[in-house]
């Protein structure tokens, strides 16, 4: 049996009638790469940011190593272990690729004051910071202002940062979205090196090929109600997860 | 020297410890302030009333003055955790309008007619007056400079930095908006404190027109024309606004106009202020990274 990292259970939000996430219950095992797939507005982003503390859940309950994370705000849920990546790349921007890995680097300072005066540019931070650059096969762009990098690097400044934070579990959401093929196939390749380093990896994903390819379970959103769970090829046959994508069978040339 | 200099040298220096604050809560955390007179006020109305009404001496108050300056901070800093931007542009404003009229029409603090009376600094038992009182205030500005030196170097002037640039990915990170954007209140309302304690003792005589609405935009223009959440913007902005007003005395009149017109040209050429990114200034200089925006 495989230990659960993260487990949600009856998980909801609600935005007035609008039920974004609906009853969803949901396990990450430790060590796996989980795709969460779904249709436009299937609840797949607002489910993320209801695990990683964005938004408080209307009910249920999440679990991370045993913690009750649920209506944590961001900064704690942070501070737990989770580290996550945004949609639309947030870095920040009038700072180096260096420093933005810095900021990330005072996890373990920001919650206590008397911790918060020391230099941050220290050189052993400096040091554990381009490891980790590095690790992202970004060590040549230290310098640079992270505010005039392409998408592509920016989708890999953001996993940068969650590795920092996130030293058990990193959610990604759709780093995939708006790259270049070469540079997916690249970032494929840094997600597989992340997990095979221990890391547990949720991801939210809309590019199939990628999804099925990379990921070892799948959970699919739909409506915000879970419609499905499995392997990827088990997804791939379902007829819900079909159904849900390409509308209902009217004949078989949907399939 | 010209006691003439020496007067316009100490209201720099003092103005420019309070526009050091500004720098912290605008330049840093980038939480926009159009009231940071208000806070120059109260640390200014604080010291004169401990020393005039509870007969204490400058330094006896002043440890009280920059507390409650930065509790006054906190408290009217709570607005920032839920606004941002021009919502909060406005609501610093309104807190500027409320302290000006509570210093005017509530009758303990002098209404209109002000404080006067208000007891001149004594340093081991001696008078601080012109000269002596300028390098007092230059030794204060030192430290208040050290202080936002190391604060920029340190985790907790970080924190702020991210918050300024992405509050979200900020938090993603652990750094608490709600924790931080407070601590660069404290710390910017304590220095105006500071600089307000410092202008009640020199000017001796205060009444609540001092610390009106144009001082916070004065402040504010500061940090622009130096450059903003740099390290030597302030003192610059300070100095040369300081300066100005002076040069074109023939037209004081038209002060206004020529501060507003200077904001358009800064902000159509040089939008980061003279030593800001990409500016002549610093490209004469090339000067190091400060205060994280290189």
């Amino acid at each position: 049996m495989t230990d659960t990292l993260l487990q949600a259970r009856g998980l909801s939000k609600h935005f007035g009638g609008l039920k974004a996430v609906d009853q969803v219950d949901l396990d990450i095992h430790t060590g796996e790469i989980l795709g969460l797939l779904g249709p436009n507005g299937a609840g797949k982003t607002v489910f993320f940011n209801l695990i990683s503390g964005v938004y408080r859940p209307t009910s249920g309950t999440v679990h991370f190593q045993g913690k009750r994370i649920d209506g944590l705000p961001s900064h704690r849920v942070a501070a737990c272990g989770v580290g996550r990546t945004f949609q639309i790349v947030k870095p920040f921007a009038s700072l180096t690729v260096l420093e933005n890995v810095l900021v990330a680097r005072g996890i373990t300072r920001y919650g206590t004051f008397r911790r918060l005066w020391g230099p941050w540019q220290s050189k052993s931070e400096t040091r554990a910071a381009m490891k980790i650059l590095e690790r992202v096969g970004m060590a040549e762009l230290a310098e640079r202002k992270a505010g005039l990098l392409p998408l592509g690097n920016l989708r890999r400044l953001e996993i940068a940062r969650a590795l920092v934070v996130g030293h058990q579990l990193i959610l990604l959401d759709e780093s995939f979205s708006g790259l270049r093929h070469e540079e997916i196939s690249q970032l494929e390749t840094l997600i597989r090196r992340i997990r095979d380093d221990g890391i547990t990896v949720l991801l939210i994903e809309h590019n199939m090929r990628v999804t099925m390819g990379l990921c070892d379970r799948i959970v699919v959103l739909d409506h915000g109600r879970k419609i499905a769970q499995g392997k990827p090829q088990d997804i791939q046959e379902n007829d819900l997860v079909i159904e849900a994508y390409l509308g209902s069978r009217g004949g078989r040339h949907a399939a | 020297m010209d006691a003439y200099l020496i007067t316009i040298g100490t209201l720099i220096v003092i103005y420019a410890i309070t526009v050091y604050g500004l720098n912290v809560i605008v330049g840093y955390a980038g939480q926009i302030s159009l009231g940071h007179a208000a806070f120059f006020g109260i640390g200014a109305y604080a010291s004169a009333l401990l020393t005039t009404k509870a007969g204490l001496s400058f330094w006896e108050a002043l440890p009280i003055v920059i507390l409650l300056s930065g509790l006054i901070g906190i408290v009217l800093g709570l607005p920032s955790l839920r606004l941002r931007e021009d919502f909060l542009a406005i609501t610093t404003i309104g807190i500027n309008f409320i302290v000006e009229a509570l210093f005017l029409y509530v009758p303990y603090f002098g209404g209109a007619l002000g404080i006067g009376g208000i007891p001149r600094v004594f340093l081991f038992g001696i008078k601080l007056k012109g000269m002596a009182f300028f390098l007092l205030c230059l030794s204060f500005l030192a430290l208040v400079i050290f202080i936002c030196w190391w604060f920029t170097r340190s985790w907790g002037g970080v924190a702020c930095f991210a918050l300024r640039e992405e509050e979200s990915a900020a938090a993603s990170v652990g750094i608490s908006p709600v924790r931080f954007k407070l601590l660069a209140f404290v710390i910017g309302t304590m220095m105006a404190g500071l600089g307000g304690a410092l202008y009640a003792h020199y000017m001796r005589f205060i009444s609540a027109t001092d610390f009106s609405f144009p001082m916070s935009i004065t402040f504010l223009s500061m940090i622009v024309l130096g450059g903003m959440g740099t390290l030597w913007g302030p003192l610059l902005g300070a100095v040369l606004l300081g300066i100005l007003p002076e040069l074109f005395r023939p037209i004081v009149d038209y002060r206004i106009l020529f501060y507003t017109a200077l904001l358009l040209v800064m902000i159509r050429f040089q939008p980061a202020g003279l030593l800001g990114e990409g500016s002549i200034v610093r490209k004469w200089l090339i000067l190091k990274p400060a205060g994280g925006r290189p």
